[in-house]
């Protein structure tokens, strides 16, 4: 894939014209107001069919795993064409969501792919029909909670949060901190540590809960105020002896018996969210260069358009550079799903570590390149700045990432 | 039930538009296009009347290749097949040429009902549809704000000056124009869009259609001469000072003219 085909170009008009329409004017809401995403998200998922597709998909899934078919993770089945715009229409509205409002797509990904993601894969098929098909349609808010006030990038070693196990329930405790849609989620997927008499914290098996909202014991705390990203609503959850059944263990019974303790479906979802970030990069670098030239074209000092200076130029050039680079990420991302390939964990690290970095240094030149202006909210790269640096903690930090990739590189 | 939908392709409303070397249009290339905002709300109004019931939906289009878009837009938004009739003999047609065309793929279609925008954003001439219904010797309205129908009639309400309405009634087959506004215009569902691929596009020239050395600038009996940016106004009073003494001064000026 080296473009957007003619089907491509105009899911990307139809979001961007709705973008422009149901998204643009509320942006000060959004982001200065206490208006939180979702019914704008709802309202995008239902005016491009986005939730009827959702659950044709999932019920596919769901009957063909009930006649006992073995279910490949992306049986979005048809041919490589129809696979890539497929995975094109899941792409496109997060670079375009992003162009406006990077924590929209924050929201919208913790809800539909790591919170939905998680009880995919991991969950019996009782638990999917019972939570993942209301999360995947945005009828249903979902939060994952992972980390916690003393464990992020360590998230495993150290994570105190528990499950005592008493009969055939669970008592869980602890508590989560930094939880994208924390402060509004229908769906929580818990990820806490079985109690296990003699073994070392650190070597305890991971189990995954799920929670509802106003559960016995499970407190959901307001929105953190924060950096950027104020469309997304972040919070802690707290848990004191919350009781739950076996069917709140994602995978149920078999779940406590499965090797390698949990560690590794998680990091399965450390993927997904990877490669998703490259798509967000764009949008930010994208509408950054956009804004950049406009105003290289127009601001006038010592009598000249700033464009014409080559220390412009050059910032110009090298956001052109990035958003090529980005592109090209991301299609990359859609032939390998046409082709049914997935990215190995090092290479989705790499993608998310380069996309990060790109996204934060174009959009801090772009605040340059509108001086001060720039430091204006008025002008919205600071906005994106504030924004795009999120990118360089969340789903893994830079270091985390190089990290990954350098253990890749040396391993082989 | 069958309606034709007449799209034109236009440039985009955002596109930076600079008049061409010859003088009489403006540069094409390096523009991005999209459907004359006008003929969406005749389409969505189709697509309406096949939501209601049984209907096929055809929406056809003249000019190059990148009308190819514009016919598959509205494939996704939901329309059934598309005509695109391309032929560099068709350039430099008049509204009367144009007429033509769309008068030629609606006799061979035979449609109930022949519905497009009241005019094109780019052009403003309001011309083409009263001229199809002659053409096709069927009734015509224009500025079309509601379409009802019940067999083998349209009532329709047209949009008179002074926002006052009008009720008419026209035998089928018959050429609606439509007023923008008169609905809101859906977008193609993702779905309607990877669905629209598969969806035929017919593609005609002149003489497909019978019509071969009969439009194009040769037939034309309108030409454009010139087109230019309008010379800057006189007469305009830029009230300068601070914002407090910009308000006095308006306010005075207001007064003085005795607009108050
Ligand atoms: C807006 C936002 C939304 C979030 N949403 C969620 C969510 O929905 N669910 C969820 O579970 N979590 C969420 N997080 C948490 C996020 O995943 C963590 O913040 C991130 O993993 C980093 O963990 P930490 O904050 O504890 O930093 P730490 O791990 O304490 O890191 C501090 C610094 O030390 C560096 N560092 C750590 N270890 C090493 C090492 N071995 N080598 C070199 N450097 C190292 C880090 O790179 C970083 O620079 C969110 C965070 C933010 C900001």
């Amino acid at each position: 894939m080296h473009e957007w085909s003619e089907s491509q170009q105009m899911i990307r008009d139809a979001v961007r014209r709705f973008i422009d329409d149901e998204v643009a004017p509320q942006v000060e809401e959004l982001e200065h107001g206490d208006l939180p995403p979702y019914d704008i998200l709802r309202k995008l998922y239902s005016t491009f069919g986005m939730d009827e597709m959702a659950r044709a998909r999932f019920r596919k899934q769901i009957e063909a795993e009930k006649r006992g078919e073995e279910t490949k993770k992306k049986s979005s089945g048809g041919d490589p064409e129809s696979r890539a715009d497929q995975a094109a229409a899941t792409l496109i509205p997060i670079i375009e969501l992003c162009r406006y409002c990077p924590g929209m797509v924050t929201a919208m990904g913790v809800s539909v792919g790591l919170t939905a993601g998680a009880i995919l894969s991991k969950g019996t098929t009782e638990q999917k029909e019972r939570w993942a098909e209301k999360l995947l349609t945005l009828e249903h808010v979902g939060a994952w909670a992972i980390t916690e006030p003393g464990s992020g990038s360590d998230a495993f070693g150290g994570m105190r949060s528990s499950a005592r196990r008493e009969g055939d329930e669970f008592v869980l405790n602890g508590s989560k901190t930094f939880i994208t849609n924390g402060p509004h989620a229908d769906t929580t997927v818990f990820i806490c540590k079985l109690e296990e008499e003699g073994v070392d914290l650190r070597d305890r098996k991971i189990l995954n809960f799920v929670l509802d909202r106003g559960m016995p014991g499970f407190e959901q705390s307001g929105a953190l105020r924060k950096m950027g990203l104020h469309s997304s609503p972040t919070g802690e959850l707290f848990l004191s002896d919350v009781r739950v059944g076996m069917d709140r263990l994602l995978g149920g019974e078999a779940a406590l018996s499965r090797a390698g303790g949990g560690r590794e479906s998680a990091k399965g979802t450390f993927q997904t969210e990877r490669s998703g970030v490259a798509a967000m990069a764009l949008g930010i670098v994208d509408r950054c260069l956009e804004l950049s030239l406009k105003y290289a074209r127009e601001r006038v000092q010592f009598e000249r358009p700033i464009g014409e200076y080559q220390l412009i130029q050059d910032k110009l050039a090298r956001m052109e550079v990035a958003r090529m680079n980005l592109q090209n990420l991301v299609f990359r991302t859609i032939e390998l799903s046409a082709h049914g390939k997935t990215m190995t964990f090092a290479e989705a690290s790499a993608m998310k570590l380069y996309s990060a970095r790109a996204a934060v240094e174009v959009a801090m030149e772009a605040v340059q390149i509108y001086g001060g202006n720039g430091y204006m909210s008025e002008y919205v790269v600071e906005q994106l700045a504030r924004d795009a640096k999120v990118l360089q903690i969340y789903a893994g930090t830079d270091e985390i990432q190089i990290r990954a990739i350098a253990k890749d590189l040396l391993a082989a | 039930m069958k309606i034709l939908v007449c799209l034109k392709q236009v440039p985009h409303q955002d596109a930076r538009l600079d008049i061409d070397a010859a003088g009489t249009w403006i540069k094409e290339d390096n523009i991005k296009f999209e459907i004359n905002s006008y003929d969406t709300y005749a389409l969505e109004e189709a697509l309406r009347i096949k939501d209601a019931g049984e209907a096929e939906v055809v929406v056809t289009s003249i000019g190059p290749d990148r009308v190819t878009q514009a016919l598959r837009t509205a494939l996704g938004m939901g329309a059934d097949r598309a005509v695109h009739v391309k032929d560099a003999e068709i350039d430099g047609s008049d509204a009367l040429g144009v007429a033509k065309v769309l008068a030629a793929v609606a006799k061979e279609e035979s449609p109930d009902l022949v519905l497009m925008g009241l005019m094109s954003d780019d052009s403003n001439a309001s011309a083409v549809g009263p001229m199809i219904a002659e053409l096709m010797g069927v009734p015509n309205a224009s500025s079309v704000m509601k379409v009802e129908l019940a067999d083998g009639k349209v009532t329709c309400e047209r949009e008179l000056e002074g926002g006052a309405l009008e009720v008419v009634e026209l035998q089928t087959p018959c050429v609606l124009a439509v007023q923008s506004g008169l609905n809101q215009v859906r977008y193609a569902s993702l779905k309607g869009i990877m669905a629209a691929k598969k969806k035929p596009i017919d593609v005609k020239g002149a003489g497909d259609i019978g019509l071969s050395g009969q439009v194009g600038a040769g037939a034309a009996k309108t030409t454009i001469d010139k087109i230019y940016p309008p010379p800057k106004g006189e007469g305009a009073e830029l009230i300068e000072g601070s914002t407090g003494e910009v308000v006095e001064k308006l306010v005075g000026k207001i007064k003085e003219l005795g607009l108050l």
